[in-house]
């Protein structure tokens, strides 16, 4: 009973590395995945083009290579690492999720009527006045199902920065195999997995409420 | 001196010249109705003197100052007051369904003051509410003012949208087709509005389909037809004693759906 207590607070202080990554990337994702929506609506042709493609890449190739590229890459070309594991963990999973955010955001973007920038026009309102003040909130409520499951996915993901030396969960937990033999800790991770997503599946469901008061 | 004054009004998109140079002028709380078959120019028209088609060529002089003229070739900017000098209520509405009626009449005028604000001419949030809450009484909804759009019937839906117009006092309010989008119970409302507006000196102009309604509220009335104004004079002259050939055919078209309705 010592020991499970003791194993608890431990993998407890190993999900609070695994917390870091989720909340950095969040906060570093939510804002860069909007600016990179931009990029990709961008009238511009150039700036449109080089967003896609660089969306494409990054979508297109595994978050596990990103990591390894990111972190060994500058080492093997320049001879000098260039980040540390956490720098470089936090780098790549707020590029590769901000652009997943970019093609959510840019599907709720889209499917806004052009009516409503209009009717901001005609009643002398800016174009960054009517998207902040009417369009974003009705592209939140429409994007809130699709955000929800990358946002859940995040909190899996965060397992694949062990292998660039960021110990999260489970590298505490798999410790307990070298060291002691013990394999229950491993399984037992799941539970931290499971008690989080629940909160966070809560809390779309209470901001899904929350913005049911209007239709869009 | 005219309220509004349009010049050899052009706009083309791509191959096909849908404005191909309109006149128009207007006296200070006259109304103007502006009839036509569909695919003519009517909404293309009402888009350029809003500012959301720009016009290729032409000049739109509002209150004798000109507000915008364009220069074929040229890119032409729009000021805000320009802008402001229209107002448009479109066939859809288009609420901003996030915000209750009285914050849908009163978010743009808030933006505006406090941009202004540096000026020290702004209007204070007490005065915006009061305008909103006046406007709101004029177009009959009093009992809905925290309600939502999704809440209101399309008839109330399109006096919100009146009303929200008004609250940024353009000198000319434009109508595209207000009544389309609604049953045919519900139209009655918006025509009782619009003419109580007509009452109060408001120059409009309204591009609609309401033949009975055009000849009541009008001071005029212009038949555009393939980019140009084929017919225009009182409703008299343009609905009851038409001379071209298309009005006539137009007519009795519209005659015959309202029979059949
Ligand atoms: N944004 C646009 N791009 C290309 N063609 C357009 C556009 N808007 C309108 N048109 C064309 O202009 C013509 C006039 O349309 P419109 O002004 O909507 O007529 P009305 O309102 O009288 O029915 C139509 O042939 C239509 O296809
Ligand atoms: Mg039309």
């Amino acid at each position: 009973m010592e020991q499970f207590l003791a194993i608890s607070l431990d993998l407890l202080v190993g999900f609070g590395e695994t917390l870091k990554i989720f909340f950095v990337t969040l906060a570093i994702a939510l804002p860069l995945g909007l600016l990179i929506s931009f990029g990709s609506m961008a009238k511009w042709k150039p700036l449109s083009a080089l967003t896609r493609a660089a969306v494409w890449v990054v979508r297109g190739t595994p978050l596990m290579l990103q990591l390894i590229v990111v972190y060994y890459g500058p080492g093997l070309i320049f001879g000098q690492m260039l980040f540390d594991s956490h720098s470089a963990v936090y780098i790549t999973f707020s590029i590769n999720y901000a652009c997943y955010f970019s093609e959510i955001y840019r599907g709720g973007i889209q499917s806004i009527s052009g009516g409503q920038y209009e009717a901001g026009q005609v009643l002398g309102m800016t174009r960054s006045e009517t998207f902040f003040k009417v369009v974003l909130l009705q592209v939140v409520k429409r994007i809130i199902a699709p955000m929800s499951n990358e946002i859940i996915t995040l909190v899996k993901d965060t397992s694949l920065a062990r292998i660039i030396t960021y110990y999260e969960l489970i590298y505490f937990a798999q410790r307990y195999i070298k060291d002691g033999g013990l394999l229950w800790p491993l399984f037992y991770t799941a539970v931290y997995y499971l008690v989080f997503t629940a909160i966070l599946t809560l809390l779309f469901r209470w901001l899904e409420k929350k913005l049911d008061y209007f239709k869009a | 001196m005219k309220m509004l004054e349009v010049k050899n009004l052009r706009k083309r998109f791509g191959d096909n010249e849908v404005l191909k140079g309109i006149e128009l002028s207007l006296d200070k709380g006259e109304v103007l109705a502006i009839i036509g078959a569909s695919g003519g120019g009517k909404t293309t028209l009402l888009r350029c003197l809003n500012f959301l088609e720009r016009a290729d060529e032409g000049e739109i002089i509002v209150n004798g100052k000109s507000v915008y003229h364009a220069v074929p070739g040229e890119k032409t900017e729009v000021t805000p007051e320009a802008q402001l000098s229209f107002g448009l209520v479109f066939q859809q509405f288009n609420l901003f369904p996030q915000y209750s009626v009285i914050e849908n009449l009163m978010l743009a005028p808030t933006l505006r003051a406090k941009r202004q604000r540096s000026e020290g001419t702004a209007e204070t949030h007490e005065e915006i509410r009061e305008r909103a809450e006046q406007l709101l009484k004029t177009v009959g909804l009093t009992d809905k003012v925290n309600a939502y759009p999704c809440q209101l019937s399309g008839g109330q839906q399109q006096r919100v949208a009146i009303a929200r117009a008004l609250m940024l006092s353009p000198d000319i309010l434009c109508f595209d087709e207000p009544t389309s989008a609604l049953d045919p119970e519900l139209t009655g409302e918006v025509l009782k509005v619009i003419r109580g507006l007509r009452d109060s000196d408001r120059t409009m102009i309204i591009v609609t389909h309401e033949m009975e309604f055009a000849k009541n509220v009008a001071d005029k009335v212009i038949f555009v037809a393939d980019g140009i104004i084929e017919e225009e004079g009182t409703p008299e002259d343009v609905l009851v004693n038409p001379k071209s050939e298309k009005i006539k055919a137009f007519l009795s078209i519209i005659n015959k759906e309202e029979l059949e309705d």
